[in-house]
């Protein structure tokens, strides 16, 4: 039997599946016809009052979890689940992004160089499995973060660099050591990549942290899990006995809801007619061209500052045709970045005026650093020796054509659209851009080799200075591909100065020189022109009006402990 | 004798030796795709790894071996039953097979047999119906149905019965109410085939020789139907369904993606965008285990179904005789209707 339908397997869905199958332009028409008159969210409900008990809020996901071991929960269906059942040291308002203690006491006592931070534990907290939270547990959760485990594997976490050892001092004391300054470990354990684990979890392998393993998984945060069904659902439910939340927050004792439901559906307009038909109350990554739809339904939009690293496109200067800073400013010029916000995004996804989110820590406003001018960009490119076309009417120098390739930032919204605009102003200035295509795993493998990819789409978001270094440095995500022996590019194309200048704001132990270094490493990088960024990213949410209280942390992920439905008795 | 006992192990060998061939076949492409798993998930930015790490991690996940002695060491699991585990999230492949398994065969048995139903009914209205416009309305019924694309119906079943209409809810459904829409997306598609096939061979059928000798002799449309056409007819239909399994599994990839239903095709759609090969190699064996399975089943009945197949195949049109007693007679009859005379000696009768 020959199987005219369009191949399944060669595109199979995740939240980009849906782009495929509308591609077709099938259903299209249909669709928006039918949620047009979806009914719209606008029944009576008590306005504001107080917060009240009770009620399971189900929220979807595009996509299932994969593993609930927090260095690993950067991925957002990882992380919407650590954030709300898992409690960390220290707290840090996703507004000023103070840190405040949680777990700990006080903040912790930290020498001058950076390198020994001492935690004070809070009494009486339990995990979900009963085991109480003690100085020793404590310092084994950060001797696997810190530390990883490659024979489970089991990764050492991103955010803690330079860890060298736990020292229990006493029943409630514990102390940490670096071989190297560290300022930034005190943020690092308010995060969900820190959130502490019982005893018994931290013993797991990464099938034990995987799916069929989530009830095992025991936390101390305001919700534990109760229920898994393998690939769609995980239910998780408020901890009656939860009475340590950080203590300045006015919301203390349990959660106001009795539990979330997470659901997972590749399917976007599923999970979108779900919550506009109300069997849903929630849904993350709400796309911009549906803003508007969600809005005039009545549903509340939540357009959550993720605080980091704009999305931005790295220029890969060790590639050769990316080696002269002239074509860098040149492929800068020809890009109109207003464009590409008016035309497929919404005011919730804000012009980039620096490297970082102006929420981020050690945003430098640079907003003049990048003009549209396509003059310029001509002249640049003919000044650097691309003066002749050939017959398509791109660029050529010695016969060489000047065409270079961007990934797909899958996780990122509409890049595949970002790219596609861009690959038409690229055009206008003879410069070809061609979009390297593909799931995620290729993406990934692409994106290593110089050759595959020479532009680079990506973002990341960690509200701390040393968001910089974990995107930048060629030790940690290496946007560049700046690091030694590669195959692809010889060790005497490194620009030592990217990793020296990060290495400076690591290794600065106090936040007045830190705000100062990371200054310099964002001049650095403009000056270069080796960064172009687009956008501010958001987390979009679309919630039913019954939903009231939802916030997130520092970087866009739910935060449910003081949510709350209206209506409940 | 219905069952020949050598002929079944003759299939059940050969069958062994197609799950051999594509787990080998399955496992050399696989190979074959530039990158792997491991590198796919933990050079993954999210992780911001450095490439030492990433190194050492494929060292200790053994990524690194030639694919040799990766494939003699899967193949050694899978013959014991130990399927390895999941490149991605690092949960043993049949915790998940296992988890995802029972919810395809659900839906796999309910879309098969609606579309069963499904095809049987356009098949006979099609060609016993009432009207001449609603026979012809129905013959191009298999056609449509099959060029519907599965993710388009399964979307607008779910907009119409689910969000507009509110019948069954695709948040919280109970066992049954998950099974409706997902049972019909499969199902249309799925019945094209074999109501196309039904239809054809009703027809055919229905103008034999044979056909008109017992409408001759005053049988009445209905009698006609089920004893002489249907037992004709349903042969084609039977090869028909052993080929379209390979459709069920197709169509489970895509609603299982659409209704958000954790089956095999959900998890193979998954496996596939992650690299996730332990889990891809156990999909493959799986479905042809499945495949070759059903087709062995329905190469069972046809003798059981067809008296004319009992014997070694091809004895009949080689003109040799068959050994049980009403074989003959159907053939002859059969042989009859058509103007030949089979020349066998009725008295010669043993079994």
């Amino acid at each position: 039997m020959t199987d005219l339908r369009p191949s399944t397997s060669a595109s199979p869905g995740r939240t980009y599946g849906r782009r495929n199958f509308l591609s077709l332009g099938l259903g299209l028409g249909t669709l928006i016809t039918l949620s047009a008159c979806t009914p719209s969210d606008d029944a009576p409900l008590p306005e504001g009052g107080d917060p009240v008990q009770g009620g399971v809020l189900t929220y979807f996901e595009p996509q299932t979890w994969t593993l609930l071991y927090p260095p690993s929960v950067g991925f957002y269906p990882n992380g919407g689940i650590m954030n709300n059942i898992s409690a960390r040291l220290l707290w840090q308002d996703p507004k000023t992004l103070d840190l405040y203690p949680w777990l700990a006491t006080e903040l912790p006592e930290i020498n001058a160089d950076a390198t020994k931070f001492t935690f004070t534990i809070r009494d009486g907290v339990t995990y979900s499995d009963g085991s109480p939270l003690t100085a020793k547990n404590v310092a084994a959760n950060f001797d696997l973060f810190g530390r990883g485990d490659e024979a489970r594997t089991l990764p050492v976490s991103e955010q803690i660099s330079n860890y060298e050892r736990s020292e229990v001092l006493d029943d409630k004391r514990v102390r940490f050591h670096f071989s190297a300054p560290s300022p930034g470990f005190a943020q690092a354990t308010s995060t969900m990549n820190a959130g502490l684990l019982a005893d018994s979890t931290l013993a797991l392998d990464a099938e034990g942290f995987g799916p069929g393993g989530a009830t095992g998984i025991h936390t101390c945060g305001p919700f534990h899990i109760t229920d898994e069904t393998i690939g769609t659902k995980l239910s998780v439910r408020v901890r009656e006995d939860y009475d340590w939340a950080p203590p300045h927050l006015k919301h203390q004792g349990r959660a106001h809801l009795d539990g979330i439901d997470y659901l997972a559906n590749n399917e976007y307009s599923v999970r979108i007619g779900a919550v506009l038909s109300g069997q849903a109350d929630g849904v993350r990554d709400v796309q911009a061209p549906d803003e508007s739809r969600v809005s005039e339904q009545g549903l509340r939009l939540y357009a959550k500052a993720t605080n980091g690293i704009n999305n931005s496109v790295n220029f890969r200067f060790r590639h050769e045709l990316l080696e002269d800073l002239k074509v860098r400013q040149a492929i800068i010029a020809a890009v109109d970045r207003q464009e590409i916000v008016d035309k497929l995004f919404t005011p919730n996804y804000p012009l980039a005026t620096g490297l970082l989110a102006k929420g981020a820590m050690g945003y430098k406003d640079q907003s003049g650093s990048w003009v549209h001018d396509p003059e310029e960009a001509n002249r640049l490119l003919d000044e650097a020796g691309w003066s002749e076309r050939n017959s398509a009417g791109f660029r050529t120098k010695d016969g060489q054509v000047l065409a270079l390739s961007v990934n797909i930032a899958l996780p990122q919204p509409r890049s595949n659209e970002v790219q596609t605009l861009i690959q038409q102003q690229l055009r206008h200035v003879g410069v070809r851009l061609s979009i390297n295509p593909g799931d995620q795993s290729k993406q990934t493998l692409d994106a290593l080799e110089l050759d595959t990819v020479q532009i680079y789409h990506s973002m990341v978001a960690r509200a701390d200075f040393d968001n910089l270094r974990s995107n930048y440095s060629s030790v940690n995500r290496d946007v560049f591909l700046n690091g030694k022996d590669r195959d692809d590019a010889k060790d005497g194309s490194i620009d030592p100065e990217i990793d020296r200048l990060l290495d400076e704001l690591a290794s600065e132990p106090e936040t007045k020189n830190r705000q100062k270094a990371a200054e310099k490493v964002q001049d650095y990088l403009v000056e270069n022109a080796y960064v172009l960024p687009f956008f501010e990213e958001p987390q979009v949410f679309a919630f039913r009006r019954r939903v009231n209280g939802f916030t997130t942390e520092p970087v866009g992920r739910p935060d449910f402990y003081s949510t709350w439905l209206a209506g409940q008795k | 004798m219905i069952l020949d006992i050598r002929y079944l192990f003759l299939r059940l060998g050969q069958a062994l030796l197609v799950l051999l061939l594509a787990f080998t076949a399955a496992f050399i492409l696989l190979s074959l795709i530039p990158g792997d798993g491991v590198t796919a998930r933990f050079a993954d930015p999210a992780l911001g790894l450095s490439p030492d790490q990433i190194a050492q991690i494929r060292t200790e996940t053994g990524a690194d071996e030639s694919w040799i002695s990766r494939y003699f060491l899967s193949l050694g699991g899978f013959l014991t039953g130990n399927f390895g585990f999941s490149v991605q999230t690092g949960a043993a492949v049949s915790t998940i097979i296992a988890a995802a398994l029972p919810s395809t065969a659900v839906l796999a048995l309910s879309g098969f047999v609606s579309a069963l139903v499904l095809a049987v009914v356009i098949a006979v209205l099609a060609t016993y119906g009432p009207f001449a416009w609603l026979r012809k309305l129905l013959d191009s019924v298999p056609s449509l149905f099959i060029s519907i694309p599965v993710f388009w119906l399964g979307i607008l079943l779910i907009q119409i019965f689910s969000f507009q209409l509110g019948f069954v809810s695709v948040v919280s459904p109970g066992p049954a109410e998950a099974l409706v829409l997902p049972t019909l997306t499969v199902a249309v598609p799925l019945s094209a085939p074999i109501a196309q096939v039904l239809i054809r061979s009703i027809t055919d059928v229905k103008a034999s020789g044979f056909v008109k000798v017992t409408s001759a002799k005053g049988a009445g449309e209905l009698w006609i139907l089920v004893h002489t056409v249907a037992r004709n007819a349903v042969l084609p239909g039977l090869t028909i369904i052993g080929l379209v399994f390979g459709e069920l599994v197709a169509g489970a990839v895509v609603t299982e993606t659409v209704f958000g239903r954790n089956g095999i095709g959900q998890i193979t759609a998954q496996a596939v965008t992650h690299r996730d090969n332990p889990i891809l190699l156990a999909v493959v064996v799986i479905a042809t285990l499945a495949y070759v399975t059903i087709n062995l089943i329905v190469d069972l009945l046809y003798p059981v179904i067809d008296v004319r197949l009992r014997t070694q195949p091809g004895a009949a049109s080689a003109g040799k005789k068959p050994a049980d007693e009403p074989t003959r007679r159907a053939l002859s009859t059969t042989a009859a209707s058509v103007g030949v005379d089979l020349d066998w000696d009725d008295k010669d009768t043993h079994s």
